[in-house]
């Protein structure tokens, strides 16, 4: 296979000479801050350019590519002149993050129109066949905001084990989307450490005076598990319909039964009633294989509901 | 590199201007670059720059030559290669550009090539953090796009069954992607099937082998709540706790009914149509909310919980 290497740089030449024949007078310094060239790159490419052309291979069917006084002149080479159609990954990633940031708000009236208009050229018989809703909940405005100024907040927050409401000041570092999730990673004054917060999960946020210093290095936006010494662990088998818990949570697969189509995980946790809900909500399609304390959380929990269903 | 790119560009520009199949002989005998090379070498470099040409977009075609159809040739359509022009300014092109580093699919930010073809733009490097993930099966989505773009017919397995769908179009909603159309066989219904729990996606016929109904909206497909996807019809009342109310409140859709009791508890009426999804969704919320009614719903999720 060719590589990669090869193929973005033809794609360059493939997309500058379209432009350059369209654009007449264009200086060196113009292409190069629209194709990302440095100059001695252009100046190679237009080289290569000169050398190719039409069977026959003489002057007159060659391309004709040079800088004069500073210009970029192209010439000879119509059939070059229309740029190459995207291909569906790269329609596909212009054109999600485009509607993605429509959704939330968070858009500039510029993007709007150039996702309209690549809808157009691209979906030319159905603009309304893609759609990608990243509609925000409440406060994630105030926490970008907060991140981007440096400002300490607090929030009234309900991790939902237990239902337990706390107030804590935190220092915003940033916002994000995964799994059709908002969070907001923070250094919690509470807690004393790092903390990932859902935000479907803060009741209130409240700016303070206060201003943070931001880390220089904040750890990467992702909902990472970082395993510790004080871990649950349980072990779980996943039947057909639960498999997807493996792509969901940080587990180690332990075993593969092709028979039963089970799978057996270690799942392990901060928190053994994480473990717990998870095995009440699979129901049937998983069983707790091993682990006392989420076993013991697990069974608190259906006394409880129980209990409250025999009122 | 330099000899690559030199020997494609002439195979290029000698494909686009013959307006006729060309025999992969011919392009032997022709196009500068191929000549010197012995029989073997001759059919890697070409096989090898086939595939170079396919993975940037262009549409390589084999067709017959006559109308016996003796021989077949290479053909790239101009039409087929051609991106027309949707007119951007470079304004919007940037605006495109940051997009694309800040809402991510399959975690890696693209690369500029998809801009360069849309003429480029002043890029500024962008030090903005991860704001959205948009998942990472980067190869299946970009599967049922293209289908969805070109109108073919997409298969795959769910839960273990075949299906052959006609790709409508392609949602992506809380955190999912979804691929939303009728089944060839069922053509009435519009169904959606989570991307991720597709297996061996992949489109297959002719392009435009379909046309979407007028005024289709892939949206339509995807309901606002888990339990709302489903093909039964019940209608549920819930309590919730004072204590969990705001919670609720925030998940519940526009079609709920809700009235608030003197102690903040709510009283919700719920219509379900995925009672499985629906007991999952109440079970978040342990003991802080109790379906009242109807009776079977209570007892489907007792049944899920199980003895203590």
């Amino acid at each position: 296979m060719t590589s990669p290497k090869t193929a973005r740089r033809l794609n360059r030449i493939l997309g500058m000479l379209p432009w350059v024949i369209a654009n007449p007078g264009a200086t060196v310094d113009e292409v190069c801050e629209r194709f990302g060239y440095s100059r001695g790159q252009l100046l190679a490419d237009l080289d290569l350019v000169f050398v190719c052309g039409l069977p026959g291979y003489g002057p007159g069917d060659l391309m004709v590519a040079y800088v004069d006084e500073d210009e970029v002149v192209v010439e000879m080479a119509d059939y070059f002149a229309a740029p190459l159609r995207l291909t569906p990954p790269e329609a596909l990633s212009l054109l999600a993050s485009g509607m993605a940031l429509v959704s939330s708000g968070q858009a500039p009236p510029a993007l709007e129109r150039a996702v309209d208009k690549l809808t157009a050229i691209v979906l030319p018989d159905g603009g309304d066949a893609l759609s990608v809703d990243l509609s925000e909940p409440a406060f994630v405005g105030e926490l970008r905001r907060a991140a981007a100024d440096g400002t300490v907040v607090r929030i009234v927050y309900t991790a939902l084990a237990g239902a337990q409401t706390t107030t804590r000041d935190i220092e915003p570092w940033a916002v994000f989307s995964t799994m059709g999730n908002w969070y907001v990673s923070a250094h919690c004054r509470l807690a004393a450490a790092e903390r990932l917060f859902r935000i479907d999960r803060i009741r209130s946020v409240t700016p303070t005076e206060e201003r943070f210093t931001p880390p220089a290095n904040p750890p990467p936006p992702i909902v990472a598990y970082t395993p510790s010494d004080s871990d649950v662990q349980a072990v779980i088998a996943l039947g057909p319909r639960a498999r997807w818990v493996v792509d969901y949570y940080p587990v180690e697969i332990l075993s593969e039964d092709p028979v039963r189509d089970e799978v057996t995980v270690r799942f392990s946790t901060s928190d053994a009633s994480v473990a717990a809900r998870l095995l009440l909500r699979l129901g049937d399609n998983a069983r707790l294989v091993a682990g006392e304390e989420v076993g013991e959380k697990l069974s608190e929990l259906r006394r409880r509901i129980r209990a409250r269903y025999a009122r | 590199m330099q000899k690559v790119i030199e020997r494609i560009l002439n195979l290029l520009a000698f494909l686009l201007t013959a307006e006729r199949p060309v025999t992969a002989d011919e392009i032997r005998t022709t196009v500068a670059g191929y000549q010197q090379a012995g029989d073997d070498a001759w059919r890697r470099m070409f096989e090898r720059d086939k595939d170079l040409l396919r993975r940037l977009g262009i549409p390589l075609e084999l067709r017959p030559t006559d109308a016996w159809e003796v021989e077949h040739g290479y053909v790239v359509p101009a039409d087929d290669y051609a991106l027309p022009d949707p007119g951007l300014t470079d304004e919007e092109r940037a605006a495109l550009w940051l997009a694309a580093q800040v809402v991510r699919i399959g975690g890696q930010p693209p690369g500029p090539d998809a801009l360069f073809k849309l003429g480029g733009a002043p890029l500024t490097a962008s030090g903005e953090p991860l704001a959205a993930d948009l998942g990472t099966q980067a190869d299946d989505l970009a599967e049922a796009f293209a289908a969805v773009s070109e109108r073919r017919t997409l298969r795959f397995g769910y839960r273990g069954t075949p299906r052959t769908l006609l790709p409508y179009g392609l949602v992506h909603r809380r955190g999912h992607w979804y691929v939303v159309g009728p089944e060839k066989r069922a053509q009435d219904t519009i169904k959606a099937f989570r991307l991720d729990r597709t297996e061996g996606l992949a489109a297959t016929g002719t392009s435009e082998s379909f046309t979407r109904p007028e005024g289709f909206r892939a949206a339509d497909a995807i309901p606002e709540a888990p339990w709302q996807a489903g093909e039964e019809d019940v209608v549920a009342t819930v309590h919730f706790d004072a204590a969990m109310a705001w919670w609720a409140r925030r998940q519940l859709t526009a079609g709920a009914t809700v009235t608030e009791n003197d102690d903040g508890s709510l009283e919700a009426t719920i219509t379900v149509a995925n009672p499985e999804a629906f007991i999952g969704w109440i079970l978040a919320f342990d003991d802080h909310a109790v379906i009242l009614s109807p009776p079977e719903l209570r007892e489907r999720l007792l049944a899920r919980v199980g003895a203590a």
